[in-house]
């Protein structure tokens, strides 16, 4: 494969998901100076969110292919706001579907390679007669922070599938619609009049893997960034923070990857130092180490013999700083991260945190806001984390993929267990009228679909793995089980990160059950399903990981659950379905008034139409009065 | 207060005066101090009640059969099994009337048995009591009596009939449509909204309600139920009287209120300027029409909500409402005097 020549067939292939796309890393943000440090002055990062020129396109064979050239007329475009979902802004319709595929119906589709008669599928969605594709462009100067170094952008979600260009040069192509795909510039990016452009396709065989139960949107959903690497980078940063069984005793183990810019007179990393400090919430230096700097570091784990744990209740963080720094002194790059010490281990059967039996009080939460859609603001996020200490919620499951990148430090700092969910659902390959039909499945066993989700996994967890809040990873969600998900496992395990590892879908293929997931989750089982499950088994401990379905007048029975916390040691509680309704506004055409519209009130077909609304909380964010019921109980077991 | 409101209070407070009863052709009428009350023998329940000069009734109360289907009613069958109890709530007959003053049969009452009477009656008690047959299959029986006390205080007696072969109930209650919507009302019971399978979080206490709040779940359903009440008072301000609506701004600035009471045990129950009909057919909030009336069910059984989930789970158990068995429920409704 030419990676230097963009390809519509990559929209057909299931091995093609990322063409030059810079490896996951760590989230940790960055500064040159000690002086951006102590302001939070963000000098090494543009944002080129805003007001782009835009063009929509039925299928990809109407739309604009030299768009992307910088002598492009673009007299033809209009405009849109980056982040926008393209539906929303106006542009295709807006459609909400559950378990089927959108096109159900109305094409008939089977993913390449999952039946002896479909093997690869050319054309199935780069050929669609409805594929629609948005063409996104905007120009714009590097400001001065970013001036002379290394560039990369960051895009931190667009939905499904895209191809970038800048100033003319095919740069990349990305596929996972909810991790960030960033991209180097370096080579082509100028001081001024750069020309981005990129190209956005709804569907593509990812489609196949993101095929969650919500309204079904395309477009660049999230920021897009430009960030500048100072001479040397720190390119990823792993803290590996460990809480010994005695509660107190920490160790703290840091991998580093380091890059360089590489020219004439760059000294590059030799003769550099890499200085590590760890602080006390009152700034005090629990411990310091300095180090040659080298392409890759791994610090042996320091002992530190009385750290403070991190729980709910008490999220204490410490501050690490990692400083590069020249042969004179100078610092280079400064790379801080909030850590903490917490110990989840599986014991006797049991999940515990730090040496406590772990009771999960949770939601599971969409990004949603009536207005944007899956386009949340940090208001968002803020009113969302005071209503869960409000109503005694202590767990979010991330459904069902991973979540913009401020809400895991959030949760870091509030203290909110989180289980960090891949980006992976696809229910409507095996459950068909509810009953369970694998007879075509992805990503199933199927040779060709196994890179994609564990790249979909490596993302999730390089991006994720330095926060404190996450204690289970989620293979995703809703997707049968067979050896691509197993895959998927075994890619965490080799991590040995001390988390745990969560996948629902293998109790419908219990082959798999002693390969996949360390804990017996089920959804929506009744109370006497769990209690059977509990009299009769106990390999693992039992999670819900959906339960209490909140649709319209519901979240009646909750005690019938709670009690089971009281019978079985082994029953840990559950995540309720969900946090807030997904509904839109919408001015009413009879009487002008702003109202909210679900499912098939777009003309969209098939449709679930009221099925997204199962919120504690309206799709306004206002509580639902089930809250009441969940704030009693969950406070009862805090 | 105007002069004669206030002259009213103070000769109500005694309650010394007895009930006067007219045994009409078509409406039994009872009236004491400040209060009138009109049993219609056609319309098959109280076509009016009056304190203080404002009336409370639009149409005569009836059982209550029916909730709006709710999420989980839906998905469970609840309402395909259930819905004869739709039809039953749209449509009632009236079996049977029967009449005493002070515990005497006043048997028989109806014209022209009431020439004998030759005028008003004396009484220190009146009790009506009617029998109503549902449009199910089997057919079910309801007896609702009213019992009016020198006080005007009305204490109303339900009881359903269970019978072998009736399917579950969605709800069981007596529902007044009042004529216009209400300003809100205070009651003392759970706070928010509760259900037999969700009022652990529900604060006891005193509360009280702006407006006729309907919880705007995305498809209009079932809501406002407040379980464990010891009173309710609706509050409202506007009439139909078209004499009092000529006096203008002044007379509508004041509130008037109605309330209701438990006896003996606490009661439920939704205060909505909707039917449950009406929820039922809006599939947006917005579809739902103007808001024009006060409907105000008092609850004798209510079903649960559920939660397990919404596509085949049914509530859970203790909380169902057995068709067969038999329900009996006693309130009273109270006028309230010394307002404004």
């Amino acid at each position: 494969m030419d990676t230097r020549k963009p390809e519509l067939g990559w929209l057909d292939d299931p091995e093609v998901f990322r063409v030059n796309e810079l490896p996951a890393h760590s989230d940790h943000r960055f500064y040159e100076t000690e002086d951006d440090f102590v302001n939070g002055k963000d000098s090494l990062y543009q944002s080129l969110n805003g007001t782009w020129h835009f063009f929509w396109s039925k299928n990809a064979a109407s739309r604009p292919v030299n768009f992307y050239r910088e002598d492009f007329d673009l007299s033809g475009f209009e405009t849109i706001s980056v982040p926008c979902h393209m539906e929303i802004a106006g542009y295709d319709r807006i459609h909400y579907i559950n378990t089927m595929y959108p096109w159900e119906g109305h094409k008939y589709r089977r993913p390449a390679y999952s039946l002896e008669n479909f093997r690869a599928q050319p054309g199935q969605f780069s050929q669609a007669e409805y594929n629609p594709v948005g063409s996104y462009r905007t120009e714009f100067d590097l400001e001065k922070g970013l001036l002379g170094k290394r560039v990369c952008i960051s895009f931190e979600g667009v939905e499904q599938a895209m191809y970038v260009w800048l100033n003319g040069y095919f740069i990349g192509y990305g596929e996972d619609s909810f991790t960030p795909s960033d991209f180097d510039l370096t080579p082509y990016i100028r001081e001024k009049n750069n020309v981005l452009a990129v190209e956005v396709h709804k569907r593509s065989t990812a489609a196949y893997l993101e095929d969650q139960d919500f309204f079904r949107f395309s477009g660049i959903f999230r920021n897009v960034t430009l960030y500048a690497k100072p001479d040397i980078h720190v390119e990823d940063l792993w803290a590996r923070p460990v809480l010994r069984e005695d509660g107190k005793t920490g160790e703290l183990g840091i991998a580093l990857r380091l890059s360089e810019k590489v020219g004439e007179k760059q000294p590059g990393l030799k003769g550099c130092q890499v200085s590590v400090v760890l602080r006390d919430r009152q700034g005090g230096t629990v411990f310091k180490k300095t180090v040659p700097a080298l392409e890759k570091i791994s610090l042996e784990p320091e002992i530190l013999p009385d750290v403070k744990a991190w729980e709910h209740k008490h999220p204490y963080l410490y501050q690490l700083e990692v400083r590069i720094l020249a042969g004179d002194g100078q610092v280079v790059e400064i790379v801080p991260y909030e850590i903490g010490f917490r110990r989840i281990v599986l014991e006797d059967g049991i999940m515990k945190l730090n040496g406590r039996r772990l009771i999960i009080n949770g939601v599971n939460r969409h990004e949603w806001n009536a207005r944007t859609g899956r386009v949340v603001s940090e208001t968002d996020l803020l009113s969302d984390i005071a209503c869960f200490h409000e109503n005694n919620i202590n767990s979010v499951r991330t459904c069902h993929y991973p979540n913009q990148i401020p809400w895991y430090g959030l949760c870091d700092r509030e203290g909110i267990y989180v289980m960090a969910e891949t980006n992976l659902e696809s229910h409507g390959s095996w459950q068909k009228m509810n009953q369970v039909e694998p007879s075509w499945n992805v990503p199933g066993s199927v040779p060709q679909w196994k890179e994609a989700v564990v790249d979909r996994m490596r993302s999730n967890f390089e991006t994720f793995k330095n926060h404190v809040s996450i204690l289970f990873w989620s293979l995703g969600n809703e997707s049968y089980a067979r050896d691509n998900i197993q895959a998927m496992q075994e890619y965490l395990e080799e991590k040995k990160d001390g988390r745990l590892i969560h996948y629902e879908s293998v109790f419908h293929n219990r082959a798999y059950e002693d390969v996949i997931s360390d804990m017996e989750s089920r959804m929506y089982a009744s109370p006497r399903e769990v209690r059977e499950y509990l009299e009769n088994s106990g390999k693992k401990p039992f999670i819900l990981c959906e339960y209490m379905h909140d649709m319209g007048n519901s979240l009646g029975g909750l005690k019938s659950y709670m009690d089971l916390l009281d019978e079985f040691e082994q029953y840990q509680g559950g995540f309720i379905w969900d946090f807030i309704d997904q509904a839109l506004f919408v001015k009413d055409e009879v009487t002008g008034r702003e109202v909210l519209r679900y499912g098939g009130d777009f003309d969209d077909r098939p449709s679930d139409y009221e099925f997204s609304g199962n919120g504690i909380l309206f799709a306004d964010r206002t509580p639902k009065p089930a809250i009441e019921e969940v704030k009693y109980y969950y406070g009862l077991y805090r | 207060m105007d002069y004669t409101d206030k002259q009213q209070s103070e000769n109500l407070k005694n309650g010394d005066g007895k009930l006067g009863v007219v045994f009409g052709d078509v409406v039994l009428g009872v009236h004491g101090e400040g209060f009138e009350y009109l049993f219609s023998y056609a319309a098959g329940g109280m076509v009016s009640l009056v304190t203080k000069g404002r009336e409370w009734l639009y149409r005569a109360p009836m059982p209550t059969f029916w909730r709006a289907t709710t999420d989980n009613d839906r998905g469970s069958k609840f309402s395909f099994h259930s819905s004869m109890w739709l039809g039953a709530d749209l449509f009632l007959k009236t079996e049977r009337i029967k009449v005493w003053l002070d515990g005497e049969d006043m048997d028989p009452f109806l014209a022209p048995d009431n020439n004998r009477f030759g005028g008003e009656q004396e009484a220190r008690e009146l009790r009506v009591a009617f029998s109503y047959t549902a449009a199910t299959v089997p057919k079910a029986q309801v007896e609702v009596s009213y019992t009016v006390k020198q006080d005007g205080k009305i204490q109303v007696d339900v009881h359903y009939c269970g019978k072998k072969g009736l399917p579950e109930l969605p709800v069981f209650g007596m529902r007044f449509i009042m004529p216009t919507k209400a300003d809100g009302f205070r009651y003392f019971g759970l706070s928010g909204e509760t259900y037999p399978d969700r009022m652990a979080g529900g604060i006891k206490g005193e509360w009280e309600i702006e407006g006729l709040p309907v919880t705007p779940y995305l498809v209009p359903q079932d809501c406002g139920v407040h379980m464990d009440t010891d009173w309710l008072e609706i509050q409202r301000s506007s009439v139909l009287a078209n004499e009092r609506r000529a006096l203008g701004q002044r007379e509508k600035d004041k509130r008037f209120s109605l309330g209701f009471e438990k006896v003996d045990v606490p009661f439920s129950f939704s205060c909505l300027p909707y039917t449950a009909e009406e929820l039922e057919n809006a599939t947006h909030q917005e579809e739902l029409p103007p808001a024009r009336r006060t409907v105000v069910c008092i609850l004798g059984a209510v079903r649960g909500v559920g939660g397990i989930d919404s596509w085949g789970s049914d509530v859970e158990e203790p909380w169902h409402i057995d068709g067969e068995k038999d329900i009996r429920f006693s309130f009273a409704i109270v006028p309230v005097w010394d307002q404004d």
